[in-house]
């Protein structure tokens, strides 16, 4: 029915409507809102009243941090990310590809259970390593302190380096191994090839992981708000956070957080400049075919020193963190000793079975994300095609609004989400389900919208052409023809939107109502309010449900690549 | 495949958000006693009144509050009935108009140091706050609040920020009026810190990052009784703070409401709050004493002065200048 009536319309017209309508409602609007409520105070221009609430020394000092901790965080992702990168690509470390898996890992854990972790392990007087430490060398005074600007610096560091490493190595495999080679046989040295060949033409992909890095993290909640409030450090999301949670959500509270939101989005829009201009420089670059083996240095004595170092830094970002979190989960009370008699199965029951809070949160994490992938991978396909196949007047806007969601970082989605419906235009879903859905369409609208064209692009107009010069409707040569094609695309996409939004926590903790609590909400508030243990037991749970995730999906998506 | 699917999902979306559209009658508490004390009054509402279909939101005082202001801004008010322990909210939003006046046939049981002449709410526990000590780093228990500046507290003592918690922020007013601030900033000079919620600290003082701290009785005694590594004392003058119940102006589900506010001060409400490890608010409900905890009227009688109205007015103002004093600003 739906293909008869579409028929009798033009098939673009309406698709092209329909796409920016979602667009525009999904996320210009809430950004928009943002951007008026920063800017205008009863219809006129205030700029005055930004530069007072911009130096007020509390939200100053959040911008300080934020950079602090976005260049900090930057830096050591980018030498970690290289440096590990290069070990598993150019030289001949053993078990490199299995290395290879495992530098992946960190992203799997969910980086505020990896913060909740390290609270467990270098609190200052109450931290596992920390006790351990003093009692054996009798200190009196604790060597580490995680509540501090390098505490969330390394903590993020852990989590967000493989955003490096994957850039890194995967142009450092690709790359010409000819160029190197013949630099050698005029006689360069090692240093002078990585000085003058190497590095130059890994600089556009180390640019493009850094900044991928720098605009997660400042954009990020869940760790600085874990390991920064209690002690009063805040940066820009976690400072709208506490505008919007203590100020009891008086207009200058919510201005404040839009002129802090504006912020975030002018920065996110000018890191995505700089890395679209930095990739673009580096196109000249040689970078070829898959059958290129680089050569590789030969590290002799250094092999299993080098590969011991690995698998020490993985133990101690990984598998530390995470037998922690289940350890302490099993707790009978927090700050007990971790031994057998104290260990209890009691917590598990507990929040899988009785609490009713906490089986809420799985439950509302559950099919929030599973809908929102769905109908966000529906939409993204959508307009995806329209970007990428139709030929139509008016297409500019939509590829105007498609670059939005990829610069608007989840603090500014809610911010905009509440703005845009708590009532204002006659739609009121504070507090209920909606919102949260709304605003992961539009949180995840980037992922599908890769994802799709990027399996749009390899159909060829070609096929289409023929199955309408065959006499099929338009209608019929997409349902027949491009999206069985674009199939694997649509169903990577599902899964690069289902598993993130089971473990989100920066959109959904402004968000969420009395009974609307996602897991990591309801993680990150037993933190808060002092239930380390039960804390600690639902984010093994939430762990738990992620590895199965990416198990699931390696199987999905391996059956559906093959189907095709 | 596909139409499964979608099938499934709409599906999921009516169970989930239309189950509560369905249900006779609602009630939504926004409270801040944690689950080891509303849980079980759920239970045994619940039990009670198998068709009302009750909810209820547990956060710290101060965020409460902002979710009502929001909600009040948005004009979609989720909340049926409050019940924290920051008693000047409740004259400030009796004032405001925002509370629907209940006299509970069972208000005529009640003990308490607040009470609302006109009926608008009602206390419906009594909290009490002592200190809690963890047993592995303190040997000796403090016998009063000026024990708490020894050297042996050192940058060991702890008080939940007032700006969140309810509790915290009638201890700090009642410090203040009856210490004075020389007091609390004598704490700070001992090196006392300002840690987060009110059940934050007492984890804090288990796990040995605090030595002790102002603690809140049923939530140090849940987890003495779980095994914790912790002590608790009061001091001879003690810091009680009635924790009052009120109905919200206008909310749809009053008859709900209203059975929610009369169960709370009956004698089976109030035994199941007595069982939790705090005071009742009423004499003819026995009080565990097994813990320390004293009987109400003791409490009462032990009970540091406050003039409620008063501190009203001065709320932002000490929390301002705690803050300004504990971060040494």
């Amino acid at each position: 029915m739906i293909g008869r009536l579409l028929k009798r319309l033009s098939i673009a017209e309406v698709l092209l409507a329909l796409s920016v309508l979602v667009l525009v409602v999904v996320v210009a609007v809430p950004v928009f809102l943002i951007f008026w409520t920063a800017l205008f105070v009863d219809g006129s221009m205030n700029i005055d009243d930004i530069v007072k609430i911009l130096s007020e020394p509390d939200t100053y000092e959040a911008l300080k941090n934020s950079i602090v901790i976005a260049a900090g965080v930057t830096v050591c992702s980018t030498i970690l990310g290289v440096f590990f990168a290069w070990l598993v690509s150019r030289t001949d470390l053993p078990f490199k590809n299995t290395m290879k898996l495992l530098f992946l890992v960190p992203f799997m854990l969910p980086s505020f259970i990896g913060a909740l972790a390290w609270k467990m392990l270098l609190s200052p007087y109450s931290g596992y390593i920390n006790k351990f430490l003093m009692n054996t060398f009798d200190l009196a005074d604790p060597p580490f302190d995680i509540f501090t600007l390098w505490g969330i610096i390394a903590v993020e560091t852990m989590y967000l380096f493989p955003f490096v490493f994957i850039q890194v190595s995967g142009a450092l495999e690709r790359m010409d191994p000819t160029l190197e080679e013949s630099a050698r046989i005029s006689g360069a040295g090692l240093l002078t090839i990585t000085r003058r060949i190497t590095l130059p033409l890994m600089l556009p992909s180390i640019g493009a992981g850094a900044l991928l890095v720098a605009l997660y993290s400042l954009a990020h909640f869940g760790v600085p708000a874990i390991l920064g409030n209690e002690v009063g450090i805040y940066i820009i999301p976690t400072k709208i956070y506490e505008k919007l949670h203590q100020s009891a959500g008086s207009f200058t509270a919510i201005r404040t957080g839009t002129i802090l939101a504006s912020i975030l989005v002018i920065s996110a829009g000018l890191i995505l400049w700089a890395q679209s201009a930095i990739l673009k420089s580096g196109r000249f670059q040689v970078i070829a075919g898959k059958s290129m083996r680089p050569m590789l240095l030969k590290l002799r004595g250094l092999k299993y020193p080098l590969l011991l170092v690995s698998v020490i830094y993985l133990a101690v970002t990984v598998l530390l963190p995470t037998a922690t979190i289940f350890l302490v989960g099993g707790l009978k009370t927090y700050g007990l000793e971790l031994t057998m008699e104290n260990m209890t199965l009691d917590n598990l029951k507990y929040i899988l079975f009785e609490w009713q809070m906490t089986k809420d949160s799985i439950w509302n994490s559950f099919y929030l994300s599973l809908a929102a992938a769905f109908v966000t991978m529906l939409v993204g396909t959508l307009i995806s095609y329209v970007i990428v196949k139709m030929k139509i007047r008016g297409k500019f806007i939509l590829e105007f609004l498609g670059v939005l969601p990829f610069s608007v970082p989840g603090t500014v989605i809610a911010l905009g989400v509440i703005l845009t419906w708590s009532g204002k235009f006659g739609i009121n879903i504070y507090n209920t389900a909606w919102i949260i859905f709304v605003a992961y369409i539009a949180r995840y609208m980037a992922f599908s919208l890769k994802s799709n064209s990027a399996a749009l692009e390899q159909v060829h107009d070609s096929l289409e052409e023929a199955a309408r010069a065959c006499g099929a409707t338009h209608w019929q040569a997409l349902k027949d023809i491009v999206i069985p094609l674009i199939k694997p695309g649509m169903v990577a996409a599902f899964f690069l939107i289902f598993l993130p939004a089971l473990r989100e926590l920066t959109t959904s903790v402004l968000l969420y109502g009395p009974t609307t609590r996602t897991i990591g909400v309801a993680i990150y508030t037993l933190n808060e309010d002092g239930e380390t243990v039960y804390a600690a037991t639902l984010a093994s749970v939430a762990l738990v449900i992620i590895v199965i995730g990416h198990f699931l999906i390696k199987r999905v998506t391996r059956t559906s690549n093959e189907g095709v | 495949m596909k139409k499964m699917l979608v099938v499934m999902i709409a599906l999921l979306f009516a169970l989930s958000l239309g189950a509560e559209a369905f249900a006779a009658e609602k009630l939504m508490v926004y409270t801040s006693m944690k689950e080891s004390l509303i849980g079980k009054l759920r239970d045994a509402f619940k039990k009670k009144y198998p068709d009302i279909q009750f909810d209820y939101y547990s956060a710290g005082a101060g965020k409460l509050m902002a979710k009502i202001a929001a909600e009040r801004q948005s004009g979609k008010m989720t909340v049926d009935v409050l019940w924290h322990s920051e008693v000047p909210d409740f004259y400030q939003l009796k004032k405001e108009g925002m509370f629907e006046k209940y006299v509970s046939p069972e208000a005529k049981h009640v003990k308490s140091t607040v009470k609302d002449p006109d009926g608008y709410f009602t206390p419906a526990r009594l909290g009490t706050l002592g200190i809690v000590y963890n047993t592995k780093k303190i040997t000796a228990p403090p016998a009063t609040w000026q024990d708490l500046l020894d050297p042996r507290f050192k940058n060991g003592y702890g008080i939940a920020n007032p700006a969140l918690s309810g509790t915290s922020f009638m201890s700090v007013a009642m410090l203040v009026n009856n210490l004075g601030w020389d007091y609390i900033q004598n704490l700070k000079k001992n090196g006392a810190r300002v840690g987060h919620g009110s059940g934050q600290v007492v984890d804090d003082t288990a796990s040995g990052d605090l030595k002790a701290a102002l603690g809140v009785d049923y939530i140090v005694i849940d987890k003495i009784v779980k095994g914790a590594n912790l002590g608790f004392v009061y001091p001879k003058e003690m810091l009680v703070i009635p924790s009052p119940v009120a109905i919200m102006k206008g909310t749809p589900n009053l008859s709900a409401a209203k059975k929610f506010v009369d169960f709370l001060l009956s004698k089976e409400g109030q035994t199941i709050i007595a069982a939790s490890g705090t005071l009742p608010i009423r004499s003819d409900v026995p009080v565990s004493t097994k813990y320390g905890l004293p009987s109400p009227d003791d409490a009462v009688k032990r009970a540091m002065k406050l003039d409620y109205l008063a501190t009203m007015a001065q709320k932002e103002s000490i929390i301002k200048k705690f803050d300004a004093v504990m971060r040494g600003k």
